[in-house]
């Protein structure tokens, strides 16, 4: 029985990523594009340098942040859209923190201050998705509404620390702050940011979480039946909050070394990439894997080489970057559609 | 030929292990009032929901008027000129009556004629005597009052036979005296009525015929001048023939055992708050003691819900006190009162019991996961400490699984019945609340359970056992009480059982 | 003074156009009980090809047209993927949003491609009337765009259909209870399917309309979260139309005001100002919390077992 499902499932995601390629090739043929030369781009373009491979993991780690961020709070079946604002809202705090500290004479050292800031992500992106919590637990209101109207709260609230006087580096056109003291930031190694560490230290985290803890193991018996675990003792209301709390925390996370890493300051629309932002590829990714906390790496990191291998279309072939999140869209649908028809369950 | 209007002839219908309906026969006159009796699970509802065309039989054939019909949809059974008043309200909640009524009638006919439709629904229901607020959401009324609705909505849609199911469950007192006169004058009318009732008063002061079901069969039917208290009961509780009850049972007996000092769980003037779904309870005080097993009866709907659940979340009592072991455990959460030595195995297995997607382990878990035997640093789940326990588990409740790694949603009924009440053993505990245990279980495998019981009450546990078989109660229980409307109608002792006495409290009989 | 009111009035209308029909788009389909979340990306992708129509063709009209047949065809999407499938409504919408988002911006690159002066809409026919169209106040109301008069239609249609029709009774039943409406005979699946289908095109209007009238140019993310608003509307309106038009008109009131104020104000950041909408939606969720009612069989799959 077991072997027979996988079976299916290995069909499922052979011909939703098949039909995905096919209507590529049909827009590459109909607009003349050289259509394996466009495959072929796509699918190697992270393997053949190491520049491909360094940015592929640059995009995987940021993902696999927003990513979780969905999928926690999607296995008790609320939709967290806000990965992005909870991204953009812990990075803008982490550098508020790291720019007004030496600004009011406090100058701490790299050890202390690195930790400092990325508590600060944690706790910011935390309180941010908290909002989306609170507002289900208490006023049953959608969280689909409320994190994306979060979202752009998060947007325009960036946008006022980058414009700010205090902040703002004077020389830039966009809105862009000054640099974070050196102490406040990380660097690369081989070309890879340090924060894979922590990036790995987040799969084990939530791992460890969902696998081995009590909440988790009160968040997956919520996803199992609601009613069965309530009428066991578990308490619904609150189990909404920790799981908001932890994607919020995740994204925040991620948010924080996106400014403290990869830009070293904080840029408006930082938490982008090929054509669209982080949440979305992370809703898309968490969607192929149907919310499962552990396939989250490997389909982050096939997302991350589908994008690397986009913006290689568009340098080389004026491809627009779009046309690979279209696919990826199409794969999810494929994904939800086949999986419902072929797994479904009694 | 005959003055039938409906006549079901052979009619089987089987649920997976559990046969429903038994080769039923089933006729009605033209015009009369024919109540249908039996227990829960009797097959009362099957049978009436293929007659509505909500089932299709296995086996049977439907005459309407003397011609065999198919009945595939309501639809169908709707142009056949049935019409149904369900127990719970198949109303649109949003909509006001006469939009209700005329929902689906004259397809051909766009613009809705709202005026010229009030005064023929105005019409009808006088001609009917019954009258309702035309104007005002049908979510605003009265339970009473939605089932005028229902009834006037079947009959404006031409139906010749009514069928309601249990129509008085939400009704007081004197919305059931209305409801008779109504049904007196539609019968004047012309118009048939099959009545289904689990209640004595109600048989008796309204139905010219009856049929009584039991365990899927026809018990037998009962013509007015034969229908007293006493022939009514025996059938729907007592088999004619012995034997057949014999074989449905599993052969457990029930030894001595020594009740302990101190009552374990008490309930003083407990009431709780009653809701659209369920009836709520009405000052019940009892105790139950250590070393026996005390078992509810009442037909389900009583209350009998309510009295598991206060006991596992007292935070929804309404007033009255709950002691176990002597203390009191108002306001706290279901947690706590499991740390008491307090378990559950609900009435729905699959919809409440169990996490179907998960494994056993994770299945066994569910409940004891705040426990600190399974908790490392108050945080950590030890997975190898549930692993064990539920290996245990397997092991002495023969659950046929392969290992501890398979979903439960994989096992059988009773494989996972066994599972929900192997959960509960996984301490010892003082007081188990089980609902339903048996229910859609084969024999041996109720047997299996009773055996358990039995076990634990040799162990000096209490238990609080609310079963829907009086058959099965009267096997294995110390003492039975029954529930009526959220009441106590009374508790007897093993010396003191009579299926005849507590049948006809269950239904609401004179004390 | 009169100046002002007008222009104010005026340009809460155009505003109006776009949160109404989606918001009544949301509505329609949510009366069958498909909780369709997925507006934004349909404004998205209408956005994108009824403003590459219309500039192609130079003619507004085609461009809404096209707008139109966009949201057609997510709605049919929709419906056939869930009705013949079961999928979850919320996955199935926020897949379309992410489909929309990436068809948008693809259908522009790929058809208009990147231009040094951003290409212009035609001009949208605008429809006077004579005399009434010059009375102060009436004028904001009739001095109008086409779709301006169009949703005045709509807005009559949604309320004669639903509160003056059978068909429009039974639709309303099916969101309220599916099973009500199938035993009396009525189609549950087909009328889900229409009704999908012709609230995703009122969307795909709106968003047709956001580059062809209102910023008169294709820009990325042009609907900038007001399909997403507009289901916010759709809620707070407990899915009646005549709610959700008064929300679609005080939501476009609150983006004026937002706009005005954030050119006035000194004192105050104007990013303030442009958060002031998304944290109105919410603000509002909650004062109506007691209000709101779902029909009770939105966002649920319906089959007969």
């Amino acid at each position: 029985m077991k072997n027979k499902d996988l079976f299916r499932v290995i069909i499922i995601y052979f011909l939703s990523i098949f039909f995905a390629f096919v209507v590529i090739s049909i827009i590459a043929v109909l607009f003349r594009y050289d259509v394996i030369k466009v495959l072929r781009t796509l699918l190697t373009t992270s393997f053949k340098t190491s520049f491909g491979f360094q940015e592929t993991i640059k995009k995987t780690i940021p993902l696999i942040f927003t990513t979780y961020a969905f999928t926690i709070p999607f296995m008790i079946k609320f939709f967290n859209i806000g990965g992005w604002g909870q991204m953009l809202f812990g990075g803008t705090i982490t550098a508020v923190v790291g720019l007004t500290l030496p600004k009011i004479g406090i100058n701490l050292p790299s050890f202390i201050m690195i930790p400092l800031l990325i508590i600060t992500g944690i706790l910011a992106g935390g309180f941010f998705a908290l909002i989306a919590g609170f507002l289900v637990a208490k006023f049953d209101i959608n969280p689909i509404i409320s994190t994306i109207m979060l979202n752009f709260v998060a947007v325009q609230f960036l946008n006022f620390i980058a414009t700010n006087p205090i902040y703002r580096d004077p020389y830039e056109g966009h809105p862009i702050t000054l640099p974070l003291p050196k102490s406040g930031t990380l660097g690369f190694i081989f070309g890879i940011p340090y924060s894979i560490i922590f990036a790995i230290i987040s799969i084990i985290f939530v791992y460890f979480l969902i696998k081995k803890t009590k909440i988790g193991y009160e968040i997956t018996a919520i996803g199992y039946n609601l009613d069965a675990a309530q009428k066991y003792g578990i308490n619904f209301q609150k189990t909404i909050l920790i799981t908001f709390f932890i994607a919020g925390a995740l994204a925040g996370l991620g948010g924080t070394f996106e400014v403290i890493n990869i830009h070293k300051k904080l840029i408006e629309g930082f938490a982008q990439t090929s054509g669209a932002q982080y949440g979305i590829f992370g809703v898309l990714t968490s969607l192929i894997v149907a919310g499962n906390p552990i396939g989250v790496p490997i389909a982050a990191f096939l997302m991350s080489v589908l994008l690397v291998g986009a913006d290689a279309l568009q340098r080389t072939m004026q491809i627009p970057v779009e046309m690979v999140f279209l696919s990826q869209a199409l794969i999810v649908l494929f994904i939800v559609t086949f999986r419902e028809r072929f797994l479904r369950r009694k | 030929m005959n003055n039938f209007f409906v006549e079901l002839k052979n009619v089987k219908k089987v649920f997976g292990p559990v046969v429903a309906l038994d080769n039923v026969n089933f006729s009605i006159l033209k015009g009369e009032i024919h109540g249908l009796l039996g227990e829960n699970g009797a097959g009362k509802s099957t049978l009436m929901n293929i007659l509505y065309g909500l089932y299709t039989p296995d086996k049977g054939e439907i005459f309407i008027e003397g011609k065999k019909v198919k009945i595939n949809s309501p639809y169908d059974s709707i142009k056949l000129g049935i019409g149904m008043v369900h127990q719970i309200s198949t109303l649109v909640p949003q909509f006001n009556a006469i939009e209700n009524i005329i929902l689906g009638t004259e397809k051909d006919k766009y613009r809705l004629k709202i005026e010229e439709e009030k005064e023929k629904i105005k019409k009808l229901s006088r001609e009917l005597g019954l009258d309702f607020p035309l104007d005002i959401k049908v979510k605003d009324l009265s339970a009473g009052v939605k089932q005028k609705i229902e009834i006037v909505r079947a009959l404006f849609r031409g139906a010749k036979l009514l069928i309601l199911d249990e129509p008085t469950t939400s009704l007081v007192e004197s919305e059931f005296k209305d409801l008779l006169k109504t049904l007196k004058s539609l019968v004047n009318k012309g118009v048939t009525i099959i009545f289904i009732t689990h209640k004595m008063r109600e048989v008796l002061e309204a139905c010219d015929r009856v049929t009584i079901l039991r365990r899927g069969k026809v018990q037998g039917i009962l013509n007015r001048d034969e229908m007293t208290t006493e022939n009514i009961v025996k059938m729907m509780f007592i088999e004619k023939d012995i034997k057949v009850t014999e074989s449905a049972l599993p052969k457990v007996e029930l030894p001595e055992s020594r009740k302990s000092e101190k009552p374990v769980l008490i309930l003083k003037d407990v009431s709780t708050e009653s809701t659209e779904q369920s009836i709520g309870l009405k000052n019940i005080s009892f105790e139950i003691f250590g070393g026996e097993i005390v078992g509810v009866a009442s037909v389900s709907g009583n209350g009998e819900k309510d009295l598991a659940e206060i006991i596992i979340n007292p935070k929804k009592l309404k007033n009255g006190e709950i002691y176990i072991g002597g203390e009191k455990i108002n306001g706290l959460s279901t947690l706590e009162v499991f740390s008491k030595g307090v378990f559950y195995t609900p009435e729905d297995r699959i919809k409440e019991g169990i996490l179907p997607e998960g494994n056993l382990k994770e299945n066994i878990l569910l409940g004891h996961h705040s426990e600190e035997r399974f908790l490392n640093r108050k945080i950590f789940i030890k997975w190898n400490e549930a692993k064990s326990v539920t290996l245990d588990t397997i092991k002495k409740f023969n659950v046929y699984a392969p290992n501890e790694e398979t979903t439960i949603r994989r096992l059988s009924g009773g494989n996972i019945q066994k599972v929900i009440m192997g959960r509960a053993f996984v301490n010892s505990i003082k007081l188990l609340i089980t609902h339903n245990p048996t229910s859609g279980l084969d024999v041996s495998t109720v047997e299996f359970i009773f055996k358990k019981l039995v076990e634990t009450r040799g162990s000096g546990s209490a238990i609080l056992w609310i079963g829907e078989d009086l058959d099965e109660l009267m096997i294995l229980s110390d003492r039975i009480m029954v529930l009526y409307k959220g009441e106590l109608q009374g508790i007897f002792k093993r010396s003191e059982f009579d299926k005849y006495k507590i049948g006809l409290l269950m239904i609401g009989g004179q004390k | 003074m009169l100046n002002f009111i007008n222009s104010f009035i005026s340009q809460t209308i155009t505003y109006a156009v776009v949160y109404t029909l989606t918001s009544l788009g949301i509505v329609i389909s949510g009366r069958a009980g498909i909780f369709n979340v997925s507006g934004e990306g349909i404004m998205l992708a209408s956005a994108s090809i009824g403003f590459i129509v219309s500039f192609l063709s130079q003619n507004a009209i085609l461009g809404f047209i096209s707008g139109m047949i966009m949201g057609a065809l997510f709605g049919f999407i929709l419906s056939y993927i869930h009705e013949s499938y079961k999928v979850n409504q919320f996955i199935l919408g926020i897949s379309l949003v992410i489909l929309g988002t990436g068809l948008s911006d693809l259908m522009y690159k790929l058809i208009i491609g990147v231009k040094l002066t951003a290409p212009r809409a035609p001009k949208t026919p605008i429809i006077k009337i004579p005399y009434i169209s010059n009375i102060p106040i009436i004028q904001a109301f009739l001095n109008q765009d086409i779709i301006v008069y169009f949703l005045y239609f709509v807005i009559f249609f949604a309320w004669w259909f639903y509160y003056k029709t059978k068909i429009g009774l039974e639709t309303r039943a099916i969101g309220e209870n599916p099973k009500a409406a199938d035993v009396v005979g009525v189609n549950v699946t087909r009328r889900r399917y229409l009704s999908t289908i012709i609230g995703s095109m009122l969307i795909g209007i709106s968003g047709a309309y956001l580059p062809i009238v209102i910023t008169g140019t294709y820009t990325p993310d042009i609907s900038a979260g007001r399909g997403f608003m507009a289901v916010g509307i759709a809620i707070f309106a407990s899915w009646k139309p005549q709610r959700a038009i008064l929300g679609g008109f005080l939501f476009a009131a609150i983006e004026v005001i937002a706009f005005r104020l954030q050119v006035i104000s000194q004192k105050i950041p104007y990013q303030f100002f442009l958060m002031l909408p998304f944290i109105s939606v919410l603000i509002i969720m909650m004062i109506f919390k007691k209000q709101i009612e779902f029909p009770a069989s939105v966002g649920k799959p319906y089959s007969r077992e």
